[in-house]
C-alpha cells in the first residue's frame, strides 16, 4: 500500500482566478478513487467549493482564493477499515495509504502526509492547505499539517474546521478534551495559548481580541460556574456578542473563547468574529488596496530596513503594511478593526515611532472623536482607544510629535475650528485637551507641528482669513501668540508643511489659493522671509506638499499637480531649485497626497493613491534613479 | 497609472519536513513563486514551532510559525454535529509538514526552533528557545 498502488493522473482548477502567487490555493487529493471513480472525486470538489463558498468569511474572500483538484487514482477503492479501529476489517490499496481507525478509533481518518505533501507541492506548488478526499461514506476525517475527511454527509465540515488550524492557526475552542466532564482538565494551566482566539487572560485591558469588544459588554461575559464540568447553559448575551466566555482549549475553566460558539468549538456553526477576522488577516493582505481618494498615507521607518505604511481603505477600515528588506511586502491588513471618519476628505491615520520597537496611531473615528491604538513588538496590536472626548471635524488630521521617547505632542482641530493639542507622557499618562492660544482654523486645515528641540515646538496653520500662522512652544515661557506669516491668501484647506534641516532653520511649504507651490523660510539670523512660488509648480486643489530634508543642504518635494500627474523638484545649497518632473509617470487622485520617506541615505520611497484607486509606490536611489510605480501589497 | 511590475524580493522556497518526535528531517527544497503575507511573518515572538530562516552569522532573519502539527494528540469528529469533537493521545508526535520561507541574500540556512510560551497574561514576552535542527539553504550564503 504505496504510491505503486496508483498513478497522479492529473490537476485541474475547479475554482478561482487570483494570480497562484498571490492567492489562497487549496489543493484537494482524491485517494481510494479508483480510475474510474474519478467523476465521483470531481463531484466531492464541487461540492466543497460550494460548502467553503457558503462559510463566511470565505464568500467574501473568494476572489483570492483558488481551488484545485488533483485526480489521482489507486488500484482499490476506499480506505483501510481495520477491526482493531472497530472497522470490517477491509484493506484497499491506495495511493496515499489511507486508513480509518487510527489510534484505535474509526474516525480518525489518517493517510501518508509525507507523499500527500510531495504530490501537492508537484502539482501547485504554490499551495496553501492541502485536503485529501477519501473514497468512504463512513464518517471520518482528520486534521494536522494535511487535512482528510471522507464523502460521508457532513464531512466537509471536518475539512474546513481543520483549514481553521492548519491555515489560519486557530486553536480549538471547545472546553473538553475526551468529549465532556472528564477528570484533569478542569483548570487551563497558567500558560497563555500562542493561538488568537483563546487565552486564559480575561482582563479587559489586555484581552486578545479587546478591539472587538464592546464597552458594554461584561468581561469575562460568562464564567462557568461548575470548573468538574463543561459549562452547558445557554449564552447569557445575543449571539454574535464577542466576550471572554470561560471553557475553551480543551479545559472547563480558565480559557475563554471569544463567542458562545463557533465553527472551532463544533461543527455546522459559522466562524466567530474573532476567527473571521483572523482569516482575513490571512487572505486579505494577499489584495492591493483600494484606499479613499484622498487619503494621506503615514510612513514609518523604525529602523533603516523596515517600513510600516498606514492608510485608510475606501471602505474607511485603518489598513497598514509593512516592508522588511529580508521578507519584502507582507500584504495589507486591518488594524485592530478601526474605521476612520469619512468625514471632509477623510481622517488619515498618522503615524509615530518613538522608538524601534513600538508604534503610535492617531485618527479620528467615526464618532468624530480622536482615537489611538499602538503597537509593541512584546505584545502586538492595541485596540483603539478614545483619547478624551474632544469632538473634532469630521475627517480632522491628528498630527503627532516626539520630543522624546517617552513623550507625544498632539494637534488638531475641534469642530468649531479651535486649534486644540493634548500630550502623553509615559509617567502621567494622558493630559486633557486644551485650546493652543485661542488659534481658529480655516475649514479642512490641520495644524502642522515640528519639534526643533526636545523642548521646543512650532505650530502652523491656515487661519479663518485663509492666511498661513504659526505660533511656539518653549518649556521656558509657555505657549506664545498666534502670529501671522505673510500676507499669502491659502486655499482653506491648505496644510503648512515643515521642515527643519537644522535646528536653527524652518522651511515652510504650502499652496496659494490658486494652486501655486509656495514657500518661505526662517532662521535665527534673519527672521521669516517673503513667501515664494517654487519653480513655477501648481498643485491640484487640496493637494499639499510633501517635503524631505534629505542633508542640511537638500531638500525634494512631492505634490500632485493640476494635471493630476506626481511632480517633485529638489532645492540644493549650490544650485537652488530644479525644475518640477513628472515622478516615472505617475498620475494620482485630484487633491491625493505623496508621502515620502528617507529610511537610508541616497534613498526615497514614495506612496499615494494612484489614479486607479490603488495605493501605489515607487522608489530613488542615487545609483538606479527613479523605479516604476507599482501597486502596494504583497511581494 | 500602477505598472505590474512588483519590485524585487526576496525569493520564496517550499520546505518540506519530516519529524518523530523533537527529531525533524528537511525532506525537500523547493524554490516557489509565493507572496508570505504579514501573517506568516509575524513580528512578534509568539509561542510554538517555527522555521528560522539565518544569515551566515546566526543572525534570524525572517520567523515562520509551523501550524497544527508536532503535536501528540489528534481530533476526532462526531458524525453527528450536535455530539463533541474530542482528541485523542497518540502515541507520538510523527508525520511531515510544509512551510514556505523568504530567502533573501543574506539568507544562509534555516532552522527549527519551539519557543516557550509565557506565563500569565498576554504582553510578556515568550521566552526559551530550543533549536532541534538546522539545516542548509540549497544556493544559500552571499550571492
Amino acid at each position: 500500500m504505496t504510491t505503486s498502488d496508483g498513478a497522479v493522473i492529473g490537476t485541474t482548477q475547479v475554482y478561482g482566478s487570483a494570480p497562484r502567487n498571490r492567492a489562497f490555493n487549496i489543493v484537494l487529493l482524491a485517494e481510494g478513487f479508483t480510475a474510474g471513480q474519478q467523476a465521483a472525486f470531481n463531484t466531492a470538489a464541487t461540492a466543497f467549493v460550494a460548502a467553503l463558498r457558503a462559510t463566511p468569511p470565505f464568500d467574501e474572500l473568494s476572489p483570492a482564493i483558488n481551488v484545485f483538484r488533483v485526480n489521482v487514482s489507486s488500484t482499490d477503492a476506499g480506505a483501510d477499515d481495520p477491526v482493531s479501529g472497530g472497522g470490517t476489517g477491509a484493506t484497499a490499496r491506495t495511493y496515499f495509504d489511507a486508513t480509518f481507525g487510527g489510534n484505535g478509533i474509526r474516525r480518525l481518518l489518517l493517510v501518508n502526509q509525507t507523499t500527500a505533501l510531495q504530490v501537492a507541492a508537484a502539482q501547485v506548488p504554490e499551495f496553501s492547505l492541502v485536503l485529501v478526499v477519501v473514497n468512504s461514506t463512513i464518517y471520518g476525517g482528520a486534521g494536522g499539517s494535511v487535512g482528510t475527511y471522507s464523502l460521508a454527509g457532513g464531512a466537509t465540515e471536518i475539512a474546513i474546521h481543520e483549514a481553521g488550524h492548519t491555515a489560519f492557526g486557530l486553536a480549538d475552542e471547545y472546553p473538553y478534551y475526551a468529549g465532556g466532564n472528564e477528570t484533569g482538565h478542569d483548570h487551563h494551566p497558567n500558560v497563555e495559548p500562542g493561538e488568537p482566539n483563546v487565552t486564559v487572560n480575561s482582563n479587559r485591558a489586555t484581552l486578545k481580541w479587546r478591539w472587538a469588544v464592546a464597552s458594554t459588554t461584561a468581561i469575562p461575559t460568562m464564567s462557568n460556574p461548575d470548573c468538574s464540568k463543561t459549562d452547558d447553559r445557554p449564552s447569557t448575551v445575543p449571539a454574535g456578542t464577542v466576550g471572554a466566555f470561560e471553557g475553551a482549549h480543551y479545559y472547563h475553566c480558565g480559557a475563554f473563547r471569544p463567542e458562545h460558539n463557533c465553527k472551532m468549538r463544533a461543527l455546522s456553526v459559522p466562524f466567530c468574529r474573532i476567527c473571521r477576522q483572523v482569516i482575513w488577516n490571512r487572505i486579505g493582505p494577499l489584495g492591493t488596496l483600494p484606499a479613499r481618494a484622498k487619503t494621506p498615507i503615514s510612513v514609518v521607518a523604525r529602523y533603516p530596513e523596515h517600513l510600516d505604511v498606514f492608510a485608510v481603505a475606501a471602505d474607511g477600515r485603518t489598513m497598514s503594511d509593512w516592508w522588511n528588506v529580508n521578507s519584502g511586502w507582507a500584504g495589507w491588513f486591518h488594524v485592530s478593526g478601526g474605521i476612520a471618519s469619512p468625514g471632509g476628505t477623510g481622517a488619515p491615520v498618522t503615524s509615530i515611532a518613538r522608538y524601534s520597537g513600538h508604534l503610535d496611531l492617531f485618527t479620528v473615528g467615526a464618532d468624530n472623536r480622536v482615537y489611538s491604538a499602538w503597537w509593541d513588538a512584546s505584545s502586538g496590536w492595541s485596540a483603539w482607544f478614545r483619547i478624551g472626548d474632544l469632538v473634532v471635524r469630521p475627517g480632522s488630521t491628528v498630527n503627532v510629535v516626539s520630543r522624546y521617547d517617552d513623550h507625544l505632542d498632539l494637534f488638531t482641530t475641534a469642530s468649531d475650528g479651535r486649534t486644540m493639542s493634548t500630550w502623553w507622557d509615559a509617567r502621567t499618562g494622558w493630559a486633557g485637551w486644551f485650546h493652543v492660544s485661542g488659534g481658529v482654523a480655516a475649514a479642512g486645515a490641520p495644524v502642522t507641528a515640528i519639534a526643533r528641540y526636545r523642548n521646543h515646538l512650532d505650530l502652523f496653520t491656515v487661519g479663518a482669513d485663509n492666511h498661513v500662522y504659526s505660533t511656539w512652544w518653549d518649556d521656558r515661557s509657555g505657549w506664545a501668540g498666534w502670529f501671522r506669516l505673510g500676507t499669502l491668501t491659502c486655499r482653506p484647506d491648505s496644510t503648512v508643511t515643515a521642515v527643519s534641516r537644522y535646528p536653527d532653520h524652518i522651511d515652510l511649504f504650502t499652496t496659494a489659493s490658486d494652486g501655486k507651490v509656495m514657500s518661505t523660510w526662517w532662521d535665527v539670523r534673519g527672521g521669516w522671509a517673503n513667501w515664494f512660488q517654487v519653480s513655477g509648480g501648481v498643485a491640484s486643489a487640496g493637494s499639499p506638499v510633501t517635503a524631505l530634508a534629505r542633508f542640511t543642504n537638500h531638500l525634494d518635494l512631492f505634490v500632485i499637480g493640476g494635471d493630476n500627474r506626481i511632480y517633485s523638484t529638489w532645492w540644493h545649497d549650490t544650485t537652488g531649485w530644479a525644475g518640477w518632473f513628472n515622478v516615472s509617470g505617475g498620475v494620482g487622485r485630484a487633491g491625493g497626497q505623496v508621502a515620502a520617506i528617507q529610511r537610508v541615505t541616497n534613498h526615497l520611497d514614495l506612496f499615494t493613491v494612484g489614479s486607479d484607486g490603488l495605493v501605489c509606490s515607487t522608489w530613488w536611489d542615487s545609483e538606479g534613479g527613479w523605479a516604476g510605480w507599482f501597486p502596494l501589497g504583497i511581494t | 497609472m500602477t505598472d505590474p511590475a512588483q519590485p524585487p524580493g526576496p525569493r520564496s522556497v517550499r520546505l518540506i519536513f519530516t519529524y518523530d518526535g523533537d527529531e525533524v528531517r528537511l525532506l525537500q527544497q523547493q524554490p516557489v513563486d509565493v507572496a508570505i503575507s504579514g501573517f506568516d511573518l509575524p513580528q512578534e515572538q509568539s509561542p510554538g514551532h517555527h522555521v528560522e530562516v539565518r544569515g551566515a552569522d546566526d543572525r534570524v532573519l525572517s520567523r515562520v510559525p509551523i501550524r497544527a502539527t508536532m503535536t501528540t494528540s489528534a481530533e476526532v469528529f462526531p458524525e453527528d454535529p450536535s455530539d463533541p469533537i474530542t482528541r485523542t493521545d497518540l502515541p507520538r508526535a510523527q508525520g511531515a509538514f510544509t512551510v514556505v520561507v523568504p530567502v533573501s541574500s543574506s539568507a544562509e540556512h534555516v532552522a527549527v526552533v519551539r519557543i516557550a510560551a509565557p506565563t500569565g497574561e498576554p504582553g510578556v514576552e515568550a521566552v526559551g528557545t530550543t533549536e532541534l535542527a538546522r539545516f542548509p539553504l540549497e544556493g544559500g550564503g552571499p550571492r
